[in-house]
């Protein structure tokens, strides 16, 4: 009863999981062993954009220098010892990177005023110098050239006088960290 | 190809406004708070710590005077602070029974601030320097005691105490 003439439909199923695996077989050995008929090429353009970054951590917020006999204690270390600082910036290849900082003001205690210059620092780590503080113009703290991530330390010291008039003076010091 | 051209115009286009913005200058900021503590302090400093006048002859001595002592005052206080330095004796001039009276232990200063002249008391702390507001000051005086006939033998003594105020 079975013949060519039979509708599909009618056919055995075995008949026609046979053939549907015939057909998915081909077509893998197809796809294994085909190969280009000739030689192509395609460009695909990535555009990633890095662009000028800056960004500065400090390790401590404030510092002090305690009351100290200046006979004994001529130049008072900083309570917080060494400040460290992390600068990490993108500039351009070879780009200036500069890290400074200024006072906003000399130190003051109402009408009292003693020097921001009295201020100095030692400095650590590559890039770093040491300075003196100024309330008129900014200090260069660490200068290096192109992108990264530097830190270093500085470790505050002020100048201890007989001629300061009592009080708590306070002044702010602002780092500046600029990519060029 | 004019579409092609348009392309290129336009991809050239974004790289210069990237770039642009790629190497503006960049900054970061950060701050510290900083405090410095400036506490009143007194120091004082006396170049001899003891005198001695030799025994003489009134007639061809008629007057002790020692060597210089200097002074060395080292004051932190306020603006305008009264910074004082006086002298007071433990007493007269005492050889057990026997006195001079401390009075005639007189003084000659130079120096800013320090009193020219002066004269013990043990009464009364006697102003040897005066200076307003923080410093340092210094200065030198010399000790001078009349040698009389009228002195009773024997060896005298006496303690000068110094003292230094700041405010």
């Amino acid at each position: 009863m079975r013949g060519p003439s039979l509708h599909w439909a009618a056919r055995p199923a075995f008949l026609m999981r046979r053939r549907t695996l015939t057909a998915v077989l081909f077509v893998l050995i197809f796809c294994a062993f085909s190969r280009p008929v000739a030689g192509q090429t395609r460009n695909a353009t990535l555009n990633a954009s890095i662009n000028g970054l800056a960004r500065l951590s400090l390790s401590s917020a404030a510092i002090s220098f305690p009351d100290a006999d200046p006979d004994t204690v001529p130049s008072i270390q900083a309570t917080q010892g060494p400040i460290t600082l992390t600068a990490k910036a993108r500039t351009s290849p070879n780009g200036s990177i500069t890290l400074t900082v200024q006072a906003n003001d000399h130190l003051r205690s109402g009408v009292n005023t003693i020097p921001a210059s009295h201020i100095t620092w030692v400095a650590g780590g590559a890039g770093f110098t040491n300075g003196t503080l100024s309330a008129t113009s900014a200090q260069i703290v660490a200068v290096w050239t192109g992108s990264g991530v530097r830190s270093g330390t500085q470790t505050f010291f002020f100048k201890n006088l007989w001629s300061y008039a009592t009080g708590i003076y306070t002044l702010t010091m602002t780092y500046t960290l600029s990519a060029a | 190809m004019k579409k092609a051209v348009w392309s290129g115009a336009v991809a050239t286009a974004v790289l210069l406004l990237g770039s642009s913005t790629a190497f503006a200058q960049q900054t970061a900021t950060a701050s510290i708070a900083v405090t410095a503590s400036v506490n009143a302090k007194a120091k004082l400093t006396l170049g001899l710590a003891a005198i001695t006048f030799a025994d003489a002859d009134p007639d061809v001595t008629p007057l002790y005077t020692s060597a210089p002592v200097s002074v060395s005052v080292k004051a932190r206080t306020t603006v305008g602070g009264n910074v004082l330095l006086t002298v007071l004796a433990s007493g007269d001039l005492d050889s057990g029974s026997a006195t001079i009276p401390v009075t005639t232990l007189t003084w000659a200063a130079t120096g800013t601030g320090f009193a020219a002249n002066g004269a013990n008391s043990f009464t009364a702390a006697q102003t040897l320097g005066q200076w307003s507001g923080s410093g340092n000051p210094t200065g030198s005086h010399t000790l001078s005691l009349p040698n009389l006939w009228s002195y009773n033998t024997g060896t005298y003594t006496v303690t000068l105490n110094y003292t230094l105020t700041a405010p």
